[in-house]
């Protein structure tokens, strides 16, 4: 299909966006059924089996772009660019293994995932407290009803 | 109710990867960025295979669920930059995306059986109404000035 015949249908952002929608959501889906039969630690390991063929398809086409001669000041802002990279995945990947404790414990996905999907009320007041972020009326909202969910949902 | 302090757990985990993921792709690609994103699961992998004593004998559609898993949610976060690089505004992109629990608690509801208290039920649309909420960034201090 053309670029053209496509944008009259639906924009790219949209069917990436609802790509994502559907691929997060079976996540916590399948992430339960596994939770009857494993722990966290090989739920890991088997994580990342499923990432890997990934990891590789994203090294081959960032590699196929090259370095091209980096400035050391390029290469120093690329280190700390990796370095922050590589603590998120730390970070995640142990979220990771929380959320599915949290449903080894008998959370149940249609609960535990609607609570986990509250973490950008942490990054909000991060980047409020660190990165001097300012937040709108909206998010201080949606801040205030990420609490009254977590009660509900505790309920 | 063990799972809640797990629950949390994720979420504060998650809630400061919005952070460091930003903190990142300041400095260099979100491809570069996830690239060493995944680098850093399997170096976790790595410690849980050298420290834990992970149990085995497992069930095929345990094992098929758990590597769907990674695969799901690392093309689920590949997907969500290509939808923010194929010219979404972030806050429509992000706030769109932030309704895949619904799809969760359908998909529960009708396959596992999972049943919601009207408590529960009212929680999990408050916390996707706040997740939305949560992911519009406000307007810029100052509007500069066109031309």
């Amino acid at each position: 299909m053309s670029e053209e015949g496509r944008s009259r249908r639906l924009p790219l952002w949209l069917i990436w966006s609802l790509a994502t929608i559907v691929l997060w959501g079976t996540w916590g889906l399948v992430s339960k059924i596994a939770s009857a039969g494993v722990d966290a630690y090989v739920n890991q390991l088997l994580f990342t089996v499923g990432i890997a063929p990934l990891l590789v398809f994203v090294a081959w086409t960032v590699g196929k772009r090259g370095k091209r001669g980096e400035s050391a000041e390029k290469r120093e802002r690329r280190g700390k660019g990796v370095f922050w990279a590589f603590l998120t995945g730390i970070l995640g990947g142990v979220g990771n293994m929380a959320y599915f404790q949290a449903m080894v414990k008998g959370g149940k996905a249609s609960v535990v995932t609607p609570v986990t999907a509250l973490f950008p009320m942490v990054t909000v007041l991060l980047a409020l407290v660190f990165l001097k972020e300012r937040l709108g009326r909206v998010q201080w909202l949606g801040l205030a009803l990420a609490f009254v969910a977590i009660y509900l949902l505790n309920a | 109710m063990v799972w809640i302090g797990y629950a949390i757990l994720a979420l504060v985990l998650w809630g400061i990867t919005g952070v460091t993921q930003k903190l990142s792709t300041n400095r260099i690609s979100s491809e570069r960025s996830f690239l060493w994103f995944c680098w850093a699961m399997v170096a976790l992998s790595a410690a849980v295979l050298a420290v834990a004593r992970p149990h085995w004998g497992l069930a095929p559609v345990v094992v098929v669920c758990s590597v769907a898993g990674g695969a799901l949610n690392g093309l689920g976060a590949w997907t969500s930059f290509r939808a923010l690089g194929s010219g979404g505004k972030a806050s429509i992109v992000i706030s769109l995306i932030s309704l895949f629990p619904l799809l969760t608690v359908v998909l529960a509801v009708l396959l596992l059986h999972e049943r919601l208290t009207w408590m529960q039920l009212a929680g999990a649309v408050v916390a996707i109404t706040a997740a939305i909420l949560l992911s519009l960034e406000p307007a810029p201090a100052k509007t500069e000035a066109k031309g």
